[in-house]
């Protein structure tokens, strides 16, 4: 399991560990009752506070994202259903993507005609 | 996030100066340390961190002021502070150059009843200490890491850490800080960092202190310091000047291209925002700053910083 931080993004370090579980399960690379590495384990890998880590599996659980066994670990909850992940995922791609464009002066239906153009040359290849 | 009340600091000082000579060390430092806190004291050479911390242990005597920890008046109980402290001195120790490492860690271990034998055996391991090398003999590196297993051993409530890496080849820096991130996790020992390097240990840490000329200029968590610090990005005419309000907040200027600025500023971002568009100027972006390049800036800046 590969957590990405980032410090220089502008979301809080809980934040992006909570990110980068819920992105891992909505991939697939973490399926229910999958258990979460340790908090110890997670801290080492990262070389993250562990107080920050404790703060994200908090949140993830009173999200009901993933649930807590005593004494066993942290394991990722069944999945809602929804598709309320997938959902989100997409929204902070666009909103990274118009981030970026206005950056660069780009307004944003002229970033989705050229998004379409490029979608049309990969030719599918993506699915 | 919580309306508890932040646990008493587990280490603090009050007012606390040295000079040594006409150089002053320290000049009127309240450091303050939450207990289970990963506090990052930042400062260039000579900016007073490593007095600050032999005064903690009164292996140095103040000239003013009062420094606490763990409870303990550090003036009064220096050996009690001592007994229950990890510390990684900035230089190595200059004494039992002709011991060999594996005598110095047994000697060592005597002084500590909750010395850990097992863990002391896995860190040397870990950390390939050479047992039977003289103390006089080893590299920075190899002084290094036998002083990690001293400091870590007795697994301490209270870890003061100067300039922990120094010396350290980059696989071993990685190895080491690994090594600390899985140590506080275990033991979730109260722990100053005093290091420049502060890109290696943004992740780690949870506050922060900046120490210029010994004053310490800022003190933070490490969150609040991100999120009331910011670059703006504003567009406005050549002759433009920050209103004063506005120039208070400012740390630093970054003149650009054209009518392209970019303010550092501290402060409520709406706030700031509101300032910048009522001065004329257009707000293009505001962007959070990481954390190395916030204590860099606060490093430059003269001014004493309240993030409260």
């Amino acid at each position: 399991m590969r957590l990405l931080i980032d410090t220089r993004a502008s979301k809080p370090i809980y934040v992006q560990v909570m990110d980068e579980v819920r992105r891992l399960v909505a991939v697939g690379e973490l399926k229910a009752h999958d258990m979460l590495p340790s908090v110890r384990q997670l801290a080492a890998e990262l070389r993250l506070n562990h107080n920050t880590i404790v703060q994200a599996y908090r949140e993830l659980e009173r999200d009901g994202a993933v649930y807590a066994r005593r004494g066993q670990g942290t394991f990722v909850a069944e999945p809602s259903g929804t598709g309320a992940e997938r959902e989100r995922l997409l929204g902070e791609v666009v909103e990274r993507a118009l981030t970026d464009a206005h950056r660069h002066g780009i307004a944003p239906l002229a970033l989705i005609e050229a998004l379409g153009k490029a979608a049309n040359t990969h030719g599918g290849k993506n699915d | 996030m919580t309306d508890r009340e932040p646990p008493a600091p587990a280490v603090r000082t009050r007012g606390l100066a040295k000079s040594y000579g006409r150089e002053t060390a320290l000049d009127g430092v309240d450091l303050a340390v939450a207990e289970g806190g990963v506090y990052l004291l930042a400062g260039t050479n000579g900016a007073g961190k490593s007095t600050l911390l032999r005064c903690l242990l009164n292996v140095e005597r103040p000239d003013r002021g009062a420094a606490f920890a763990l409870g303990f008046d550090t003036r009064l109980n220096g050996a009690e502070v001592r007994a229950r402290t990890g510390y990684v001195a900035e230089t190595g120790e200059g004494t039992y150059r002709w011991m060999r490492a594996g005598r110095f860690l047994a000697l060592h271990s005597g002084f500590y009843p909750a010395w850990d034998e097992e863990y002391a055996s896995h860190l040397v391991r870990l950390l390939e200490v050479r047992l039977d090398s003289r103390l006089g003999a080893l590299s920075k590196g190899q002084a290094r890491r036998v002083q990690i297993v001293a400091a870590l051993a007795h697994r301490p409530p209270l870890l003061l850490l100067d300039e922990l890496t120094d010396g350290l080849d980059p696989l071993a820096r990685e190895e080491v800080l690994a090594l600390l991130a899985e140590h506080l996790a275990d033991t979730g020992a109260t722990t100053i960092l005093s290091t420049h390097l502060v890109g290696e240990v943004e992740t780690l840490i949870d506050h922060v202190g900046v120490l210029r000329s010994g004053r310490l200029v800022a003190q933070a968590p490490a969150e609040r310091l991100l999120g009331r610090l910011r670059r703006y990005h504003v567009d406005a005419a050549e002759s433009w000047t920050a209103p004063p309000a506005l120039e208070a907040r400012v740390l630093r200027r970054e003149t650009g291209l054209g009518r392209s600025l970019r303010l550092v500023a501290a402060g409520d971002e709406a706030e700031t925002a509101a300032a910048i568009a009522d001065s004329g100027a257009r707000l293009l972006e505001a962007s959070r700053l990481s954390l190395s390049e916030s204590v860099l800036i606060l490093l430059q800046s003269e001014r004493h910083h309240d993030f409260a």
